[in-house]
């Protein structure tokens, strides 16, 4: 029962990661990205129809990315060429990444409401030769798809390249003094595009994820919000990849519970739907608090966004 | 920026003056449209008869206009709620779960009091109008007194309302039988609909008297000025001596008290009763509906019979065409993409400034005023 909660958990927790790996690399970059959900509902679509026709799932992830990553190349255009405010053009995106999927789902594929198709071929599932034999940990890790590892393992890549590249610590500069990035001669706007684009293409494999890896069906909305958590999750955890990973998982297993707890303890399945958001509430209290506290209470202007 | 921005109106009644608000949501509207129909071309169907169905079913004969007005409602007072926090440069993007809350409250009040029928309508939507405020006091006071970004707070605000209100009206106080919602408000609750084709009702009046409200404290009082200046430049408005945190404040409690009513005006006038989830995003297209009138209030009605009327003729297109209703979602979204691009005004002011290259300064200082308007 509970290793059943944790193997699902692990993969209810993948798309969050992806989007999160994809938001953290804006917020590092000093973007408040909150188009998440909007380059994953267009990926997963891409994915799914395209593997639909081909028949080949490969196709169907690349597809996913590449258009995703085409609507966060059109969000980063008007937010730094046309400077929209990227709050503003994000909820746009994402609101015509919802309509433009629907609209598409009916005019492509026929359908209304959700889209499945036999043709659609599933993920093989691996099993890891040594470590499935572990006893308990070895049944939770072993038996993924290809896109579980993945994501897992683009959080180490993701902080590597963050902490330890000459790009990240640019990325890093840009996010926390634009200016003085600007004057050092970094160039503000190529790096922000490039973080954009990335979180495009994290996000594009979350959606891929959604649409093939872990139902195999296309559903309106089907991102369910999945966006809004990880940004819960990297401004929870700072932006810090490993931490923010981390609070993905945990998030994640609420979600997993909130499937699984009311259909044995007849609990409210929205008292537990509620954790990420609350928790983050309370994490952003926590951390204004301590600012607060550390900055002179009349020296420091603070009514700026 | 101080002098002459301020000033830089008065002197700028000409033609132009007049047009350039005006202009810009127009070039807007029009883009979409077109975009929209390259859209509908390559999914194989007719973009006129796409465009014409839409126009049909949703102004030609008055079952289909009171229809609209029905939709239009609960975008006027969303959409005035963003435009508020908008004119003072702040983000209440939490409309949606002010208006949820204060659907719930006057869901609540509606069945549980009696009273007699008018103090009964008050009473709800003073609950509406409070539960409106309670949710938009949490991220006003992190924003005022712990610098928390509202944004965030507002974002997760959201989900955090529909998934209480899920809660009270699936578990604590659901109405006996299958639907998810919370017993049906008392007769004396009712706001009067009047008309038989759909359920327009006199809400749509207190939603107009609402933005005629907020447009005389906008051109007609200090509170409304102290507003305007805050959005243009904070800093400036702080040293101006304007309690910015008390009218940030205050501007956030009556964004979320108008957001509150548009919950009591959808249950009170046209479910009577609390449904759960009833809402299809009218917090978020509040923010569509603020951005297309530049948070003008008069505006705000303009731009809200324009989407509400979309809204409805997207029923009558998914019925009668090939096309599913989002197409009218996208439109929606493409017009507020590009009112948030600001790539016509920033031309603008190039021609201007080359035309006018000795007030080169005060030109500057005068894009970056429209750049501050712009942005909200």
């Amino acid at each position: 029962m509970i290793s059943e909660i944790a193997f699902s958990a692990i993969r209810i927790s993948t798309p969050l990661i992806f989007a999160a790996l994809g938001g953290l690399l804006t917020y590092q970059a000093g973007i408040l990205n909150i188009a998440l959900d909007g380059f994953m509902i267009v990926g997963a679509f891409a994915a799914i129809a395209v593997a639909y026709v081909s028949a080949s799932l490969t196709l169907g992830i690349f597809a996913g990315v590449i258009s995703a990553t085409v609507l966060a190349a059109l969000l980063a255009l008007f937010n730094l060429r046309f400077r929209a405010h990227i709050f503003i053009a994000g909820i746009a995106v994402t609101f015509m990444a919802y309509g433009l999927t629907a609209l598409l789902l009916q005019g492509l594929l026929g359908q209304e409401g959700v889209f499945s198709s036999d043709r659609i071929p599933t993920f093989p599932t691996i099993d890891i030769p040594l470590v499935k034999d572990i006893p308990v940990i070895g049944p939770l890790v072993s038996g993924h798809t290809i896109l579980v590892y993945l994501s897992y393992l683009s959080v180490p890549v993701v902080a590597w390249f963050l902490y330890r590249t000459p790009w990240g610590l640019r990325v890093r500069v840009v996010g926390e003094a634009e200016a003085a990035a600007a004057a050092a001669g970094v160039k503000v706007d190529r790096i922000k595009f490039q973080t954009m684009a990335l979180s495009g293409a994290f996000c594009g494999l979350a959606g891929a994820y959604l649409s093939l890896g872990y139902v195999s069906l296309f559903a309106k909305q089907m991102t369910n919000e999945r966006g809004l958590i990880a940004l819960a999750a990297i401004f929870f955890a700072k932006g810090n990849p490993y931490w923010t990973a981390a609070v993905a998982l945990l998030f994640g297993t609420a979600t997993a519970l909130s499937v699984r707890l009311p259909q044995i303890t007849g609990a409210a399945p929205q008292l537990l739907q509620l954790i990420p958001y609350v928790v983050t509430v309370l994490a952003l209290i926590v951390v204004g608090i301590r600012t607060t506290r550390l900055r002179s209470r009349h020296g420091a202007w603070r009514f700026e966004i | 920026m101080s002098v002459d921005a301020l000033a830089a109106p008065k002197s700028r009644l000409s033609l132009r003056a007049l047009i350039r608000p005006i202009a810009s949501p127009v070039i807007a509207v029009v883009v979409a449209v077109i975009v929209g129909a390259i859209l509908v071309v390559a999914l194989g169907q007719d973009p006129i008869t796409v465009y014409w169905t839409l126009i049909q079913g949703s102004l030609v004969g008055w079952p289909n206009l009171s229809t609209s007005l029905q939709y239009t409602t609960p975008l006027i007072f969303t959409g005035l709620a963003v435009a508020v926090s908008f004119r003072a440069g702040l983000w209440n993007i939490g409309a949606e779960g002010q208006m949820l809350m204060g659907a719930l409250a006057a869901g609540i009040v509606g069945y549980a009091i009696s009273l007699p029928a008018p103090l009964h309508v008050l009473a709800c939507l003073v609950a509406a109008g409070l539960g409106g405020i309670a949710w938009a006091a949490i991220p006003a006071l992190l924003r005022v007194y712990l610098g928390v970004n509202e944004i965030v707070v507002c974002l997760m605000m959201n989900p955090i309302a529909l998934l209480l209100t899920g809660y009270v009206s699936t578990h604590l106080l659901k109405a006996p039988g299958p639907t998810n919602k919370l017993p049906d408000i008392l007769d004396s609750a009712v706001l009067l609909n009047f008309s038989v084709f759909s359920q327009l009702n006199v809400g749509i009046f207190i939603a107009l008297a609402c933005c005629l409200v907020v447009a005389v404290v906008n051109a007609a009082t200090v509170r409304g000025f102290e507003w305007k200046i805050m959005g243009l430049n904070p800093r400036f408005a702080y040293y101006g001596g304007i309690h910015v945190r008390r009218n940030a404040i205050a501007v956030f409690l009556v964004s979320g008290a108008i957001a509150g009513l548009a919950g009591a005006e959808q249950v009170e006038g046209v479910y009577k009763a609390y449904y759960d989830n009833f809402s299809p995003g009218y917090g978020f297209d509040g923010i569509a509906v603020a951005m297309l009138a530049n948070s003008n209030p008069i505006g705000v009605i303009v731009a809200a019979f324009l989407f509400g009327t979309m809204n409805a003729g997207s029923a009558v297109l998914q019925m009668m065409t090939n096309v599913s209703k989002y197409l009218v979602q996208v439109l929606q979204f493409i017009i507020v993409l590009i009112l948030a691009a600001q790539f016509s005004l920033s031309w603008w002011n190039r021609q201007r400034s080359g035309v006018e290259a000795q007030a080169a300064p005060s030109a500057k200082a005068e894009a970056e005023g429209d750049k501050a308007q712009g942005a909200v």
